[in-house]
């Protein structure tokens, strides 16, 4: 069993190297990276079937280091087997979507590769038994987004914002790292197990913990570390899926979730998780709302979604354990996937990805609507989809949490956790009432018929129409004022649409959200491998049940039945900062300038402090030399008085020394 | 029988007559003469010092010698330099010798200095 | 006091007079005769030490060609005749000499002085250290090396003069020296 684990762990790393080295055939490499990942979902379904339940697989062997074990044993068990299905799920549906999505793209073969790599890393980080692995994986995969949020590296915005998420987890990757190493260090060994059983030394606890929130505050996106995210949605679509989605934001959840029993015990850094994860909860769904681009909508979500997994994570109780942040780690990864899916064949459809130029294209579209309306819905945490069942039981674990002695750590969880379930029901009605509301255009009466039909008889017949150009379609006169140039967050697929026009998609895409789709729906079925990771209280589901009907009502009413964008009501001003994020970029950009003042400052201070004193003694060489010369040069009667002079002091000196 | 204690006291007498004699005159020539004097006080030393029984290898005498000789090669050099600041500046005044230099004379259009700074 | 030191005394006395008479007479000429005088009464020192190898050399060598180097030079250079005002250094410096000139004699004085108390050196029975034959014996035998190098530093010297002599320099000011017309 254990050949399995190695397996599922190296197989998508030989697939990227292959497909790196045939990145220009395209169908080899297509062929390489759908397989190789179709085969990893069958072998980490078998690991979920029967997990091995052992820490001690080998991988390459330990580590000859002085004092520190440095075993780099992997592990396979419930836990490891459902996370590694869910990420090999979603990783195959964006394999076979990429393949379509990115038809016109010459560089596909390195997008293709990249994806692979990005899955071995988390899939390493998932079967880790050992602090070094983890952080191997965590890496890989910090390096992976920065190629996959700037694979249009052209365009300077992509280039910017792969720097952007690169720079600030890197940041936040070095609390990542110094914590790692406390916990080694006070366990004396990188075995993951032995730093779990490990006690005494309060201070290296306290760092590794402190430091492991703020590696995964980076890489998630948790307040002040958020700003990435945003802008990460310059990248295709299908690396959204990917990064934003299923991966790198929950790789965080997931190694925290793996040192909860040493998190149980420690109020203080649960604490502070539980204030960073419920502010960044309720901000985000707030901004999310005020969003005009849909992909931007969806990265907010994300941000609120994710906090929703760490929150859960700061205030369960011991019994109840990580399962609950597991399991809403597993559902996201279903539904937002497929949501940035839809959204990505939604744009291709639409030609751009403002939520003002895509006002009604879902509307008669069949298999699309289907799976974007599933995927809201999930979101919201409509019953009986998984999104419903994972957040339920993250309330209820929160609660148990606040009455189980969890004190104002959980009861803050708590409360932002029920603003959060209004938040997000209002901006999922929202998106789903502006794009499914089609528009009253002049002369054109209803939209003309155009069913994608994902029936297998004819896939010739499955094309878009033709005259769905974008200078075509007429917005209502009170929109045009929110079409900036900010709206659109993938420009990319805008200008690829343009220059390519859009081709029906494969029937191997739409299966794959499909796929995603019926997940979402039946994914609940996945969740009861694990303990505790299905656990719904009835009141605490009626409640919430309740908040999303009202939040969703609400939403209905104020924007007249989807015929205006609720989101107007909200101030200009404010809504445009809200739009770019309150000034985060900016505030990165006066840190990032702060240090740089401080390193010249330490480049002066070194070159012109420490480094003077070895150049004084080249320039008071130099100086005593000229001196020496100039002496040398002038009258020499003078020279022989001081010749002489000395010559007899020198000589008075030896004698009276001698005597 | 001779009481050593005598040419002792006259190149100890003769040293210092020598020191002044330099450090006194401006001609370079009298210059050297000081010079010369101090040489032979030198000179009267070893001689008395090889002259007290038990002296080695006949050192005194034969450092003597050597001495002489070597202060006429040195005279000899000497005076050729100052024949050459003679006939470059017209005087053999030591107090007052002005720059002088071997290089050859810079063209009309001298080439721009390099700075002797070292950039680091 | 012995004959010998009396007689050593007056030799004696006449090498430093000469010699202080040189290094203070403001004739130029008259310094290097009465230096010529000063190290011929010092080969009479050698003399009357015992040492006669050495006083004929030092003749042959000191007053013989190195004193009348010295006057050619002097006549080379233009030697102004008869008194000469601006022979001697500023008044400081002749003090700043007199000071180390005395220092020195000091110096040597009390060091020598106790050093050569008592000693003496009886001449009866020949020179000291055996006379001309053990000097020429020294030389070829225990100083032969010294004395073969002593012969390349005279053809060094001699070379050396030769391009000293040579030398074209330039005053820097770019001053020509004028041909100085001959002063009474």
């Amino acid at each position: 069993m254990s050949w399995i684990v190695r397996m599922i762990v190296v197989l998508p790393a030989l697939a990227a190297l292959a497909g790196l080295l045939a990145r220009r055939q395209r169908t080899f490499a297509a062929g390489i990276a759908i397989g190789v990942s179709a085969y990893v979902v069958v072998i980490a379904f078998t690991q979920w079937v029967a997990p091995a339940r052992a820490a001690d697989i080998e991988s390459i062997g330990p580590l000859s280091t002085g004092g520190l074990q440095v075993p780099l044993h992997l592990l396979s068990d419930r836990l490891s087997g459902l996370v590694a299905l869910a990420v090999a799920l979603v990783v195959v549906a964006i394999q076979v979507f990429t393949a379509w999505y990115l038809r016109d793209d010459p560089r596909y073969g390195q997008f293709a590769a990249t994806v692979s790599l990005f899955a071995s890393g988390m899939l390493l980080l998932v079967q880790a038994s050992d602090l070094v692995l983890m952080l191997v994986g965590w890496e890989i995969m910090g390096w992976c987004s920065w190629l996959l949020i700037g694979h249009d590296s052209e365009r300077p915005e992509a280039r910017r914002a792969a720097y952007k998420a690169f720079i600030v987890t890197r940041v936040a990757d070095i609390g990542m790292v110094v914590g790692l190493v406390a916990l080694a260090v006070r366990a004396g060994s990188t075995d993951l197990i032995s730093v779990l059983t490990a006690d005494g030394h309060e201070t290296a606890l306290t760092v590794g913990l402190v430091g492991v929130i703020i590696g995964v505050a980076g890489k998630s996106g948790l307040i002040p570390f958020h700003d990435w995210l945003p802008d990460a949605m310059e990248g295709p679509t299908p690396a959204s899926a990917l990064i934003h989605a299923a991966t790198m934001v929950a790789a965080g959840s997931y190694v925290i979730a793996r040192l909860f029993t040493l998190y149980v015990g420690h109020d203080g850094a649960r604490t502070l998780l539980a204030v960073l994860a419920a502010a960044t909860m309720v901000y985000a769904a707030l901004l999310a709302f005020a969003q005009t681009d849909l992909k931007r909508m969806l990265a907010y979500s994300t941000l609120s979604q994710i906090a929703i997994m760490l929150a859960a994570l700061a205030a369960a109780p011991r019994d109840i354990g990580s399962a609950p942040a597991v399991s809403h780690l597993v559902g996201h990864a279903f539904f937002k996937s497929l949501l940035f899916l839809a959204a990505g064949w939604l744009s291709v459809l639409a030609g751009a990805t403002a939520l003002a130029a895509l006002r009604g294209r879902l509307h008669g579209r069949g298999a699309l609507r289907w799976s974007m309306g599933l995927g809201l819905a999930a979101l919201a945490g409509v019953p009986p989809l998984i999104g419903f069942f994972t957040k339920d039981t993250v309330i209820d674990a929160a609660l148990e949490g606040a009455t189980g002695g969890g004190g104002a750590r959980a009861w803050l969880v708590v409360v932002a956790l029920f603003v959060t379930v209004v938040l997000t029901a209002a901006y999922c009605a929202r998106t789903w009432l502006l794009l499914d509301t089609p528009l009253a255009r002049p002369g054109t009466g209803t939209d003309s018929a155009n069913d994608i039909d994902i029936d297998a008889e004819m896939p010739a017949h499955v094309r878009a129409d033709a005259t769905e150009v974008p200078e075509t379609v007429v917005v209502a006169e009170e929109d045009v004022a929110v079409v900036t140039v900010a709206d659109s967050a993938d420009d990319a697929e805008v200008e690829r649409v343009r220059a390519h026009g859009h081709a029906p998609i494969t029937l191997a895409a739409a299966l794959s959200v499909a796929v995603l789709a019926a997940l979402t729906v039946v994914g609940t079925l996945l969740l009861t491998s694990l303990n505790g990771a299905l656990h719904i209280g009835v009141l605490t589901a009626l409640l919430s049940v309740l908040l999303i009907a009202g939040g969703a009502y609400a939403v209905w009413t104020l924007s007249d039945r989807g015929r205006h964008d609720v989101a107007d009501r909200v101030p200009g001003h404010v809504r445009d900062a809200a739009v770019r994020g309150f000034g985060a970029d900016t505030a990165y950009l006066g840190v990032g300038r702060a240090v740089t003042a401080v390193a010249r400052l330490v480049v002066v201070l070194d070159r012109d402090v420490v480094d003077a004193y070895p150049r004084a003694t080249a320039v008071v060489a130099r100086g005593l030399g000229r001196a020496g010369e100039r002496s040398h040069r002038g009258v020499p009667s003078l020279s022989l008085v001081g010749l002489l002079v000395g010559v007899v002091v020198i000589a008075v000196l030896g004698v009276t020394a001698w005597r | 029988m001779i009481h050593l204690q005598l040419p002792a006291a006259l190149a100890a007498l003769l040293a210092g007559i020598g020191v002044y004699g330099v450090l006194a005159r401006r001609n370079a020539v009298l210059v050297l003469i000081g010079v010369e004097l101090i040489l032979n006080a030198a000179n009267l030393l070893l001689v008395t010092a090889g002259s007290r029984p038990g002296a080695p290898f006949s050192a005194g005498p034969v450092l003597t010698l050597f001495v002489i000789t070597i202060a006429a090669a040195e005279i000899a050099v000497a005076l050729a330099v100052v024949l050459v600041l003679f006939r470059t500046t017209g005087s053999i005044d030591l107090t007052a010798v002005p720059d002088l230099t071997d290089e050859p004379e810079p063209e009309p259009e001298s080439r721009p200095e390099h700075g002797s700074e070292v950039r680091s | 006091m012995t004959t010998r030191d009396i007689v050593f005394a007056a030799v004696g006395a006449i090498t430093a007079l000469s010699a202080l008479l040189s290094v203070t007479t403001k004739h130029v000429v008259h310094a290097a005769l009465w230096l010529l005088v000063s190290l011929g009464t010092l080969a009479g020192c050698y003399l009357v030490l015992g040492q006669e190898l050495v006083g004929l050399v030092q003749l042959l060598v000191y007053v013989g060609a190195i004193v009348v180097l010295v006057l050619f030079a002097l006549m080379l250079t233009r030697a102004p005749i008869g008194p000469h005002a601006e022979i001697d250094t500023p008044a400081w410096q002749r003090v700043v000499g007199a000071v180390l000139g005395a220092a020195t004699t000091a110096l040597l004085g009390s060091l020598l002085l106790p050093l050569f108390s008592g000693a003496t050196v009886d001449l009866a029975g020949g020179a000291p250290g055996g006379g001309t034959p053990a000097i020429a014996q020294a030389i070829f035998g225990t100083w032969v090396w010294p004395f073969e190098l002593l012969s390349v530093l005279l053809l060094v010297a001699l070379i050396g003069a030769f391009t000293v002599s040579r030398l074209v320099l330039k005053r820097e000011d770019g001053v020509r020296p004028r041909p100085r017309e001959v002063r009474r």
